[in-house]
């Protein structure tokens, strides 16, 4: 056994992110780590990172008690790890990037030795067949693949310690097939020199062809470790969603279709194709896919931020917004995937980002009246139950689910006529969570249209009337939630056929 | 620990008035002084507010003090070219208004870095006005007697009178004062400083209010520069030049007295007060105009910095 661990409890202030938790590693093995959102892969990987030491946990290096207490000591352990976002620096060449930290060959003492170090570069990709990547070149220039090949590369030129285990969080997220294919091969050529890879992925095909064994996060604990020739597609979706959480989702009676605030025709745009539906006043139309299957680009074609469209779509009675400006004049609200970075303004008041895009209507020419923006703040601060010291201070001093409370404030202070949700509940705890669910739920209650995109199934089938589902970025999709349980739905987005990521 | 922080410059700058009224008893906290002092620092005072505009959003323009310059000679030429008052004047401002919008577009429209954009533009517009003016100072007869009276009249109030160059500062105050804190103009621009692409999303169109926002600041740079003119009763291509540096230091001067460290028209105004107060002050001391320089400076960094330090540590 390679790496061993027992009993890992990780808490974050009190709430517990992993708990008892098993791992075993063997060399020369793929072993996939599945689970839902929040099931506590992240955390695991940060742990084995040493970025977040555990609290506890009995770790095991071939036998030898193992500390992970420090990225240094990950490093020592001979760990190596590949995230989505990838640490290269764009304007030096392929080169300099795979030996990057290192010292350079030099001639002379002092000047850089170019053609030697362009050689052991090549040498580097070389061994992984990836005689397609010039070392000279741009690592700016490379495609998201032949970055991720190379980063691979230069794992295995860098540090003193020979690598052991290789961390893949969601590698192949933003590859093309013919890419991922490529790192297939590197993957299994790996594996054939004896490293352990722990690969995370949502895509199950990609699992299943790949990995020997699987490991199943939920909430914090393992439910199932198993090869992966015993286990089924079924057995593995079954362990990732075993809780029954219907109860948490009463249904809701279907609403009365009053009228349409959204009409699709086979409209493609970008990345987006084959998209038909029609959203009605008051319902809420989920929107499914794997990781980055093109829902947030669905949500930002309807905002007016999607650039150009074949196909006709229709939205809130007019043409498609042209800029999101224009969509929110319109009465189309939206509320962004990743509210630090495109909902708030962490320096500014709750106020300020609650009433940012409403100013027009609380101005009268021009001027600000402050106390109807603090009124408007407070009645949704009180309906959304949001926990605040003052509405002056920044939202920065707020909790990760407060904020997101602050960015659905923002967007539901004018009743919009359609509402844009994209993964509302990410990273927000489970009473926040509760809030946002009522709040949603009473926006269609008073005819609000709302196509919500989230990868938490249960959420989806718990809030939505109807799904559509999305597969690289194509519309697969468009079903009723009656009756429908997560299960089926993974089945719907992984598709029927094996080998549906084409 | 906050409060400390902020309010951190402004005991630094009581400090620094006690001094010199300690050390110059009978000629620094005299109203005459006072009056001195905002009428000298009123150019800077107009340039500076206006950076504020711009600097609300996260942005700079470094191609004030040349607009500054320019602004100057377009309207001297003018009259020199027998054109009215009025026409002169509105030439200045309309030039301003231009090449304000020009950097406006540039920053919004092409993406171009506010930075680069208006060192170019500065480039651009120092070239234009050694044109416009040939190089030359435009002084004497071609100037019109009204323009130059302007600056030396005033508003007599008592036994003294208000120059109309401090009044000018103080209505160009207030109009940035209305704008930054009490329209929903200027409260969309400090979204886009907070977070540019957050503050798109949420429905404000940032390329339209940037290239608005950077044409108010080449007016008041224009406003500036036609204030210097006046004052000097004649304008020649580089007398606004220095009009730049000087603006935005007192605009970061002013952001390490405010909130979250944002712009605030108020505390740029502190931010000028006190550069006046300095050079007021030290030349009246008979200090060494190149050691004046390098106080003034260490001064300003040791302000920026003890609000840095406050801010690492909270």
């Amino acid at each position: 056994m390679l790496l061993s661990i027992r009993g890992l409890d990780k808490s974050f202030g009190g709430t517990p992110a992993l708990s008892d938790v098993a791992l075993d590693l063997r060399a020369g093995e793929v072993h996939a780590l599945m689970g839902e959102n929040g099931a506590g892969k992240s955390t695991l990987i940060r742990v084995l990172a040493g970025v977040s030491p555990a609290d506890r946990m009995d770790a095991r290096l071939d036998g030898a008690p193992l500390v992970l207490g420090s990225p240094a000591d990950a490093a020592r352990a001979g760990f190596r790890f590949v995230h989505q976002e990838l640490n290269i620096v764009p304007t030096l060449s392929v080169a300099e990037n795979i030996f990057l930290g290192r010292s350079l060959p030099r001639r002379l003492g002092a000047a850089v030795d170019w053609r030697r170090l362009n050689r052991m570069a090549g040498d580097a990709l070389g061994r992984f067949g990836l005689s397609h990547i010039d070392p000279r070149q741009k690592a700016g220039r490379l495609g998201t693949g032949d970055r991720m090949l190379m980063r691979l590369a230069s794992m295995l030129v860098s540090g003193d310690t020979e690598p052991r285990l290789f961390v893949m969080d969601e590698p192949t997220a933003a590859l093309t097939h013919a890419e991922s294919e490529r790192l297939f091969a590197v993957i299994r050529d790996l594996r054939a020199r004896g490293a352990a890879i722990l690969y995370v992925s949502h895509r199950l095909d990609e699992v299943m062809a790949l990995a020997d064994r699987v490991t199943v996060l939920r909430d914090g604990r393992r439910v199932l470790t198993a090869a992966m020739a015993e286990t089924g597609r079924a057995g593995i979706i079954r362990a990732m969603t075993g809780r029954d959480v219907t109860e948490a989702h009463p249904r809701r009676a279907a609403p009365a279709r009053a009228g349409t605030v959204c009409r699709l025709e086979d409209v493609s745009a970008g990345r987006l194709s084959g998209l038909s539906f029609e959203l009605g006043t008051g319902e809420i139309l989920g929107v499914a896919g794997l990781e980055n299957a093109g829902q947030s680009d669905l949500l930002h074609l309807l905002l007016g931020d999607g650039g150009r469209i074949s196909g006709r779509a229709e939205v809130a009675d007019a043409a498609l917004p042209r800029s999101p400006s224009q969509a929110w004049g319109r009465g189309v609200a939206f509320v962004p995937r990743e509210r630090r970075r495109e909902g708030l303004m962490l320096g500014r008041s709750i106020v300020a980002n609650t009433v940012l895009p409403h100013l027009g209507r609380l101005s009268v020419l021009g001027l600000a009246r402050k106390r109807l923006e603090t009124d408007e703040s407070r009645r949704l601060a009180q309906a959304l139950r949001l926990r605040h010291r003052t509405l002056a201070q920044p939202v920065r001093e707020l909790s990760g689910g407060n904020q997101q409370k602050v960015v659905l404030a923002r967007a539901t202070l004018d009743a919009p006529k359609l509402l844009l949700l994209d993964e509302p509940t990410r990273g927000v705890d489970v009473g926040a969570r509760e809030d946002i669910y009522a709040t949603i739920r009473s926006l269609a209650a008073q005819g609000t249209g709302i196509l919500l995109a989230s990868t938490d199934l249960p959420e989806l089938i718990g809030l939505s009337d109807r799904i559509l589902i999305l597969r690289d970025g194509r519309q697969v999709g468009l079903v009723a939630t009656q009756g429908l349980d997560p299960e089926g739905l993974l089945s719907l987005i992984y598709g029927e056929a094996r080998g549906a990521h084409e | 620990m906050i409060h400390l922080r902020r309010y951190a410059t402004l005991v630094g700058f009581g400090l620094i008035l006690l001094a010199f009224a300690l050390a110059l008893p009978d000629t620094f906290l005299t109203a005459q002084n006072l009056i001195n002092i905002s009428q000298q620092v009123s150019m800077l005072a107009v340039v500076a507010f206006a950076m504020t505009v711009v600097m609300a959003m996260g942005d700079f323009d470094l191609s004030v003090g040349a607009m500054a310059s320019l602004a100057g000679v377009v309207a001297a030429s003018l009259f020199a070219a027998g054109f009215s008052l009025p026409a002169g004047l509105l030439a200045g401002l309309g030039t301003g208004l231009l090449g304000g919008l020009f950097n406006g577009l540039l920053v919004a429209r092409l993406g171009i870095l506010p930075f680069v954009a208006t060192l170019g533009t500065l480039t651009m517009f120092s070239g234009a006005a050694f044109m416009v003016s040939d190089g030359r100072t435009i002084f004497g007869d071609d100037i019109p007697e009204a323009f130059g009276a302007f600056a030396r009249g005033g508003l007599p109030v008592g036994g003294l009178v208000l120059p109309s160059l401090s009044l000018l500062a103080l209505a160009a105050l207030l109009i940035v004062w209305v704008l930054l804190e009490h329209t929903s103009y200027g409260r969309r621009l400090y979204a886009i400083g907070g977070n540019m692409e957050a503050a798109r999303l949420a429905g404000v169109p940032v390329r339209r209010l940037r290239a608005s926002a950077f044409a108010v600041t080449g007016l008041g740079a224009a406003v500036a520069g036609l204030m210097y003119a006046s004052r000097v009763a004649s304008a020649n291509p580089t007398q606004g030049d220095g009009l730049m540096l000087n603006a935005i230091a007192a605009v970061f001067l002013g952001m390490t007295m405010s909130e979250e460290s944002e712009p605030r028209a108020l505390a740029t105004l502190a931010g000028v007060l006190m550069l006046a107060v300095l050079d007021n002050g030290l030349t009246q001391l008979a200090v060494d105009s190149y050691l004046r320089q390098f106080l003034v400076g260490a001064i300003i960094l040791a302000a920026v910095a003890s609000s840095r330090i406050g801010l690492s540590k909270g």
